[in-house]
């Protein structure tokens, strides 16, 4: 009887995460060690870009032959040592690649976003700005990536030139011209697919809101702005999360415009060492601590925005 | 100028492809009047409706605003000055009450954050609904969400307040307190041109009864004289039918 009564109470607890302890420390594992990863990361790049801070630009934190020691000391742990010991060697290396990948993810992205919505909504409302973007989207989708990479970097002389221009580019920290016309394709293919998850949102919006909105007198443009595509980019954020991610993993196809990105260098270092797998698993490490932090931030911006009832008929 | 009804229909025409939905519809409303319109199903008088603020454009005749032919004026203008009740509410899903009824006024209008929001507390004070000023559609009622729609609509000072079937998509139970809403309007001076089939409201509030079928006027005159003593046999046995299904939800 009274064991009924503690459930009942633990059912009626208004936090689920207070009532689920396995949920609660998976949570707390990931954030230890995205807390671990990114201290690291950014220390790394802090260290690299002041000139050596800590140690030499380019050196391991730790030396090499520590995790040899250790190797040494704990038998079990030889082989493991062993790796590390070597890994560390290219590590300071494979992190200056990350910044370049994240350079790539995060301005593409961005800078790609507003053009989606502009194609997202000429697709859904123009007529011909409609015709305009429904070809912009077949083109940029249709084609390879990488043939549009080659395209921008052989193709467009003037493109690359008109980047090592600029008096900013290959300086400090900011990366040099492939980097930039890597970013041009980019925002142009990403804005293909992020357009498309968004006029998808678009479409699955009542369409009696923008006919509220006419009613009350906004325009058509006022009425998309301030009431389709709040309601729209919300429902939005789980596709647009996919073209997220992958966007972090295929930005390594800017390998073959030259940028040393990560997965660039993983190459080039298991090419000259033959250690493949080492190497590929320390990148693919790298990336998937990238791709689990993109998707938590996109988590708590969707849990962010959310409002009550809406994406459930409930909600008009 | 000042004996000019404030809505002219005139010979009013509409036709989706080969079929004629509205067949020559002509009537005036003066200031103040609450025209409600009944009809069977595909009758067009939701048509008729949306006509007036151009949501539906029609083919032929006209329809004037103070003097003013619709079809010769900005249809943003147009809508700033007829406000519309949805049967379904279509209340702005994302934004709270206060903020559904402050959208017009603050980007329409081009009033103040603070002007707008003191209005739609006003608003919402006169629909009874002060306490959720702060909900979001997804947490109120359909009675409460249809208040929220009248409010907004009432916000933008409408020379004209439309409403489609506004009590249509509610539980019986929540009909009461929408139509006292617009019965309180009404004896305001609220201008009012009402599609519905709540008998009740018909009777107590309006000017004029208008009896659509087929696109055409069938008959038209105050509550007393179609009720008691109508002309047709068509419109007795329909607004007979009405009552008993729709007259008694109070």
């Amino acid at each position: 009887m009274s064991e009924g009564a503690a459930d009942a109470d633990a059912g009626a607890a208004p936090d689920a995460r207070t009532v689920d302890p396995g949920r609660s420390h998976a949570g707390t594992l990931k954030y230890v060690v995205g807390a671990i990863l990114w201290g690291w990361v950014l220390l790394r790049w802090g260290n690299d870009w002041l000139g050596g801070v800590i140690v030499p630009p380019g050196q391991p934190f730790v030396p090499p032959a520590t995790f040899a020691a250790v190797g040494e000391v704990v038998p079990v742990l030889s082989g493991v040592a062993n790796g590390l010991a070597f890994a560390v060697q290219y590590l300071p290396n494979l992190m200056n690649g990350m910044w370049v990948t994240v350079i790539l993810t995060v301005v593409s992205i961005t800078l790609g976003f507003p053009l989606a919505v502009a194609l997202a909504a000429a697709r859904s409302y123009g007529h011909y700005t409609g015709w305009l973007a429904l070809g912009f989207v077949e083109l940029f989708r249709g084609t390879p990536l990488l043939a549009q990479l080659f395209v921008l970097y052989y193709g467009l002389p003037w493109l690359p030139a008109f980047f090592r221009n600029l008096p900013f580019v290959g300086q400090g920290f900011v990366p040099a011209q492939a980097v930039w016309v890597a970013i041009v394709g980019f925002i142009l293919n990403s804005a293909a697919y992020q357009g498309e998850y968004i006029r998808g949102a678009i479409d699955s919006v009542d369409p009696g809101q923008l006919e509220a909105g006419r009613a009350v007198g906004l325009s058509q443009f006022g009425s998309i702005r301030y009431v389709v595509l709040p309601q729209a980019l919300r429902y939005a954020i789980p596709g647009w999360t996919n073209e997220l991610v992958y966007l972090i993993k295929y930005s390594s196809l800017a390998a073959f415009i030259t940028v040393p990105e990560l997965l660039y260098r993983a190459q080039s270092f298991a090419s000259e060492t033959y250690r493949y797998t080492a190497l590929f698993v320390f990148a693919g490490v790298l990336y998937l601590g990238l791709v689990i932090t993109a998707s938590s931030l996109m988590g708590s911006v969707e849990a962010r925005v959310a409002i009550p009832g809406l994406g459930s008929d409930e909600g008009r | 100028m000042s004996d000019e009804p404030l809505v002219r229909v005139d010979d009013l025409r509409k036709r989706y492809g080969d079929e004629e939905v509205l067949r020559g519809i002509s009537f005036e409303m003066g200031r103040q009047d609450v025209q409600v319109l009944v009809g069977p199903s595909g009758s067009g008088k939701s048509t008729l409706l949306r006509c007036v603020n151009r949501l539906t454009e029609f083919q032929g005749g006209e329809i004037a605003l103070d003097g003013t032919p619709v079809t010769e004026m900005d249809v943003d203008d147009l809508r700033r000055q007829v406000g519309m009740v949805f049967q379904d509410f279509n209340l702005f899903a994302h934004l709270t009450a206060k903020e559904n009824i402050m959208l017009g006024p603050r980007r329409v209008l081009g009033k103040s954050e603070a002007a707008a929001a003191e209005r739609a507390l006003d608003e919402l004070d006169r629909v009874g609904l002060s306490a959720q000023a702060d909900s979001y559609p997804g947490e109120l009622s359909g009675g409460q969400k249809q208040r929220v729609g009248i409010a907004r609509a009432l916000a933008m000072d409408p020379k004209l307040l439309l409403f489609d079937e506004p009590t249509s998509a509610l539980d019986p139970e929540l009909i009461g307190e929408v139509v006292e809403v617009m019965e309180d309007l009404a004896e305001g001076g609220m201008t009012m041109l009402v599609v519905t089939h709540e008998m009740g409201f018909a009777r107590a509030a309006a000017t004029d009864i208008m009896f659509l079928d087929q696109g055409t006027i069938v008959e038209h005159g105050p509550p007393e004289k179609l009720f008691e003593n109508p002309e047709h046999e068509r419109t007795a046995q329909f607004l007979e039918r009405l009552t008993r299904l729709h007259g008694e939800t109070r």
